[in-house]
């Protein structure tokens, strides 16, 4: 009959139609998978927990070098060291202290050496009441000027922390200030950011990098 | 189908039991096209190689495993990791200490934008490298707004923070109310008692309702199975933490159990270098997130009109 050959006709081409298809993913034929892309690890500087610096009491603890804080060395005991400035008001850093960079405060306002260094005996630190102060507790001097964030950094707001939060189960990991900040330009300079998330989509990738 | 019998009033060439030399070719290349067609809608498991033990298969729900069953489903686990990275881990079932609740505070003053918390919780909790996982997002958004719509994350720039933006590092807010939880269809996922809401990743289907459900875009799936190098493979793991994922399994921040659960700092906090990210014990009046809750301005909950309520704080200095 008509319709029963028709059926049939219809039939036989599906038929061939799904073995074609069938063949053609059971071979993967023609299939483009998208090449899997490498991705480097991630350079393990950015997993490192270390601080950007060593503060005085860090340096004692480790036993390192600390005869860059042997002052009489050079300098004269009971012989106060003069300060020079230049036309600004900014104080002239002689060249044996090269390393310092004056940028404590803005508007020049805190150029003077012995803000916080005792000219009385230069390995102590001075606070603005006349305390003494060792090296090594530095953060009564930085707390001296900066109250709250003296307050939040005990109550454990304002720095890193690292260890354990369980104080029965184990120890804290509190840094002072001059771990981070460097005493002498406390504001912490940029840096570069870890690797962003790498898109899988060609196409998305593409947009992303065309974007910046 | 029933074509080759409707059509056997054809007389020529048909057989005694009534099926012809036509139909009979019709209806085996139906059969073969059918056969071919089921095999390529199997192709794709040629590619599954991970296929479950039978121990895994049969395991019973975490929360009704007893604890000798559960020390022999450690056991197990421990011997899977050391037979696929050649390296023995430390597997531990580790539940919620009593009289804690955790939050977390993060703090968008300082945050720089760095990216370190991405990568220390990566090896933390041994998360695929290709494709990659990442628990935490780190948005940038421009200085004087709070509009996601405007959220970049994939700045590149070359030092960071940029000027006219800030950072905000978005990540599972561990949700009192958590909507990933009200979807799973198998209980797979729940919020235990200290705050943090889990997977069991054997029990977990992989139908990613979580996933849609989480406002956050907190919930990760492994449609790979997770490549990660076996040198930097974190051997410290947790039944509902850390341990390798399955190909086909949704993963997710879980505050480092294996980490927090012993009394430790997540990684995330021990690798900030700014010090932005705050941890702790709300239910501890003494520690420094009670003291943030209590004394800065905690501003916003991401999102908090959908009424998630979750445990994670942004907030400002001063």
């Amino acid at each position: 009959m008509k319709t029963g050959e028709r059926t049939g006709a219809v039939l036989l081409v599906l038929a061939v139609v799904f073995f074609a298809l069938g063949l053609k993913f059971v071979s993967g034929f023609g299939t483009r998978l998208p090449a899997p892309q490498t991705i480097p690890l991630v350079d393990p500087q950015f997993l490192e927990t270390a601080t950007i610096r060593k503060s005085y009491a860090e340096l004692v603890r480790t036993k390192a070098d600390l005869s860059d804080f042997d002052c009489y060395a050079c300098h004269e005991k009971g012989k106060p060291p003069t300060l020079r400035f230049d036309a600004q008001h900014n104080v002239v850093v002689p060249q044996e202290h090269a390393d310092v960079v004056m940028g404590h405060g803005t508007h020049n306002r805190n150029n003077n050496c012995f803000n916080c260094h005792d000219d009385q005996n230069l390995e102590l630190l001075q606070a603005r009441d006349g305390r003494q102060i060792k090296l090594a507790e530095s953060p009564l001097l930085c707390g001296s000027c900066h109250g709250p964030t003296y307050r939040d950094w005990e109550a454990g707001a304002h720095g890193r922390t690292g260890g354990y939060w369980d104080r029965t189960a184990g120890a804290i990991q509190r840094k002072i200030c001059v771990d981070c900040h460097n005493p002498h330009r406390p504001k912490i300079p940029p840096r570069n950011p870890a690797p962003g998330p790498h898109l899988l989509h060609p196409v998305a990738a593409a947009a992303v990098e065309a974007s910046h | 189908m029933s074509t080759p019998t409707s059509n056997s009033h054809a007389n020529e060439g048909q057989s005694a039991d009534g099926l012809s030399r036509r139909s009979f070719l019709r209806s085996s290349a139906v059969l073969a096209s059918g056969l071919a067609a089921l095999a390529a809608s199997l192709a794709p498991l040629r590619h599954l190689n991970d296929f479950p033990s039978l121990d895994q298969f049969l395991q019973k729900y975490y929360k009704e495993l007893t604890p000798e069953e559960m020390a022999k489903v450690l056991k197990r686990i421990e011997g899977e990791v050391e037979r696929e990275y050649g390296l023995r881990p430390h597997v531990r079932d580790l539940r919620p200490m009593n009289g804690v609740e955790f939050v977390y505070a993060l703090n968008l003053t300082r945050c720089i934008g760095c990216r370190k918390c991405v990568h220390a919780c990566v090896a933390e909790n041994n998360q695929s490298r290709n494709p990659e996982i990442q628990y935490i997002r780190v948005v940038r958004l421009p200085h004087g707004s709070l509009d996601l719509e405007k959220a970049e994350h994939n700045y590149n720039p070359e030092l960071v923070p940029e000027k006219g933006y800030f950072y905000m590092p978005v990540q599972c807010q561990q949700c009192k109310n958590p909507p990933c939880v009200k979807v799973c269809p198998v209980h797979a996922t729940w919020q235990e008692a200290d705050g943090i809401t889990v997977i069991d990743y054997n029990w977990c289907i992989g139908c990613r309702y979580c996933e849609a459900a989480c406002p956050y875009w907190a919930r990760h799936f492994n449609f790979t199975k997770p490549s990660i190098p076996k040198e930097r493979l974190n051997l410290d793991m947790a039944y509902l933490g850390n341990r390798p994922r399955r190909q086909g399994v949704m993963e997710k921040c879980h505050f480092c159990v294996q980490r927090t659960r012993v009394g430790r700092y997540p990684a995330c906090v021990e690798v900030c270098p700014v010090g932005a990210r705050k941890f702790g014990n709300i239910l501890d009046p003494e520690s420094e997130v009670s003291y943030i809750l209590r004394t800065k301005r905690v501003f916003i909950q991401l999102k908090e009109e959908l009424g998630t309520s979750p445990r994670f704080f942004y907030y400002f200095d001063v």
